[in-house]
């Protein structure tokens, strides 16, 4: 039975009857070309979605995250060695970030990050065959919002999907937050959030409300956040 | 894979949450995460879930000759396996510490506190005696492994029911379980381990810690006690100071629980039996069911984003009197017993004029009162609400 759009499709389902644009479908994550004519293939878990006039993707609860060039993430640092660091972001390779690579870090001037620490960064580099590289700073060698984080907040791991969600503009749930407390939050792209309020008890309310909200379809959370405005 | 990191700022955020006496899922500190026991469909086959830990256990067993050292005794292993499902880093088929120590600790708690009558599971003396071996699988690791493993492994060996078996001078017949009544194995007493970790070097000492707590934990106090509250096993992981009072005053405690969880199991066991008796079908569909989302995870969300939420619900349900200030002036009232509905009332509560709470002891017989008439000559343009 060939799946429609909005269904839960599992790999190996088989989407027939595209549609089309000038003879091109766009295909996202999730979607293979199938050796039939107009039909494609699914290779992950999770709800088809459709956005005329010819794009298809699979949106599933994904935790594994997957680098891609120009991501901002927020890593771990995990090992220390020389000028070089390895993050830890959550793909299955660590990613090098240089010492260097901060606002105003010369070779005697090095910022000082410890293991354990976490910082937030753009991937300069995402190949396949090669390990993933952070930088700090934009092109202008200013760190804008980037850099290491302090070490007062929590971070906590929530699924990609959530994170888009968290980002849509359309998206009230940070607003609201903000309404009610005063917090600085780096969301990732690999899933990795890191939250820091002013005092304890707001930080762990904050985890909660984003624990809960993950649960949530975006639906509700909005009904929520509109009821409180 | 490796394992994560646990960062500083989460290390630090515990340990500070744990000075203002707070755990992050709300539990206090010697409070225990939710227990479940399920049995499947086969004799000796259990799921357990501690929150969001969960352990698969199986018992199986075959005749086997016994130790030399102890002809007359049956065998029991205990054998505890970590496999990438329960979490990415743990690789399958290694000995790693925690391996290690998973499977001393179930073997110290269950087999060497001697809770199997191992010699009724003796055939013959120096030649076949019963083998069972219990398999417990990690399904997902949320912390504290050892106390969901070893409910699982003790409420399996509990569940299980052996083959019957018939001698006839040197042969040895083992019956079907459809053939004859499988025979259920003696179980003298019912050692559970119950764990404590212990931070800020033996100030805090919390109960069922999480993945995180263990990971920040100074050290990890595991205690096995039976429902006679006799320690059949202590294991101290991990450096911390630790004076002897606190830790006779953690066996204390953990006594009482294990007593919950030994009652919990039997009470499980009994309805397992009563619906096989009964012939219904046993299998995990029903704790699967259950075990699906939070419910009432909309319900924290808007409890977090705000506390005045509550309040504002009452206050759309209660008696509301309104007088306006059109030409017309006549009262509303949104309450369910008089016919209005409350679409008139909110554009004036957004305006935000005049509106006051009365306190809600005033009863409801108070409200009829004030509806007459003659009050709303006295104030046009005004809301008010009462509780």
């Amino acid at each position: 039975m060939p799946a429609t759009v909005g269904d839960f499709v599992v790999p190996g389902d088989v989407i027939a009857d595209l549609n089309s644009l000038n003879g091109v479908t766009l295909t996202g994550p999730g979607l293979h070309s199938h050796e039939e004519h107009n039909c494609l293939l699914v290779t992950r878990a999770g709800t088809l979605c459709f956005k005329s006039p010819n794009i298809y993707w699979v949106e599933g609860l994904q935790k594994r995250y997957y680098p891609k060039k120009g991501d901002l993430v927020v890593g771990i640092v995990t090992k220390k060695a020389g000028n070089i660091m390895k993050v830890d972001i959550g793909s299955s390779e660590l990613a090098c970030l240089p010492l260097l690579a901060f606002e105003g870090a010369t070779k005697k001037q090095k910022p000082d990050l410890q293991v354990g620490d976490v910082v937030y960064a753009r991937l300069l580099s995402a190949h396949r065959e090669m390990e993933s590289e952070l930088v700090c700073v934009d092109s202008y060698y200013k760190a804008g919002k980037l850099g290491p984080l302090s070490s007062d907040g929590f971070v906590m791991t929530i699924n990609l999907n959530f994170v888009n969600r968290l980002l849509d503009f359309n998206c009230p749930l940070l607003h609201t937050l903000g309404k009610k407390y005063v917090f600085e939050v780096a969301i990732g792209m690999n899933g990795k959030v890191w939250i820091n309020s002013h005092n304890v008890n707001d930080t762990l309310n904050l985890m909660i409300a984003l624990l809960a909200a993950e649960q949530e379809s975006i639906d509700n959370v909005t009904k929520v956040c509109r009821q409180l405005m | 894979m490796r394992e994560s990191v646990i960062t500083n700022c989460e290390k630090k955020f515990i340990i500070k949450n744990l000075e203002e006496h707070r755990r992050l899922d709300g539990r206090a500190f010697d409070e225990f995460r939710d227990l479940s026991i399920d049995f499947g469909r086969d004799w000796g086959c259990c799921y357990v879930s501690l929150g969001k830990t969960r352990v698969l256990a199986q018992v199986s067993c075959e005749i086997q000759q016994p130790k030399s050292s102890r002809p007359s005794e049956g065998i029991l292993s205990v054998n505890v396996e970590l496999n990438p499902l329960g979490a990415p880093h743990f690789e399958p088929n290694r000995q790693t510490d925690l391996f290690v120590i998973l499977n001393r600790i179930l073997e110290k708690c269950i087999k060497d506190s001697k809770a199997v009558d191992l010699e009724s599971l003796c055939i013959k003396v120096n030649e076949k005696v019963w083998a069972f071996r219990v398999d417990v699988n990690v399904l997902n690791h949320e912390g504290n492994i050892i106390d969901c493993a070893s409910i699982a492994a003790l409420a399996a060996l509990a569940h299980f029911r052996r083959p019957d078996i018939t001698c006839d001078g040197e042969d040895t017949i083992i019956h079907s379980y459809s053939e004859r009544d499988p025979i259920h194995t003696v179980i003298h007493h019912y050692p559970v381990c119950i764990s404590y970790a212990i931070f800020n070097e033996g100030d805090v000492i919390v109960a069922d810690p999480t993945l995180l707590e263990e990971g920040v934990a100074d050290a990890n106090l595991i205690i096995g006690l039976n429902g006679y509250k006799e320690v059949c096993g202590l294991h101290l992981g991990g450096k911390a100071f630790l004076d002897p009072d606190s830790i006779l005053r953690c066996t204390t405690k953990a006594a009482g629980r294990a007593n919950i969880v030994i009652q919990h199991i039997k009470k499980v066991l009994a309805e397992d039996s009563e619906k096989r008796n009964k012939g219904i079908v046993i299998g995990f569909e029903s704790a699967l069911s259950s075990s699906s989302a939070d419910i009432n995870s909309l319900e924290k969300l808007s409890l977090c984003l705000d506390n005045w939420k509550v309040q504002k619900k009452d206050k759309k349900e209660s008696v509301v009197v309104t007088v306006e200030s059109n030409s017309e002036t006549h009262v509303d009232a949104t309450v369910e017993s008089l016919d209005e509905s409350s679409a008139v009332l909110l554009p004036v509560e957004e305006n935000g004029q005049q509106v006051w709470n009365v306190s809600s002891s005033e009863s409801d017989s108070d409200v009829e009162m004030i509806v007459p008439q003659s009050f709303k000559k006295i104030k046009p343009s005004s809301t008010i609400c009462i509780d």
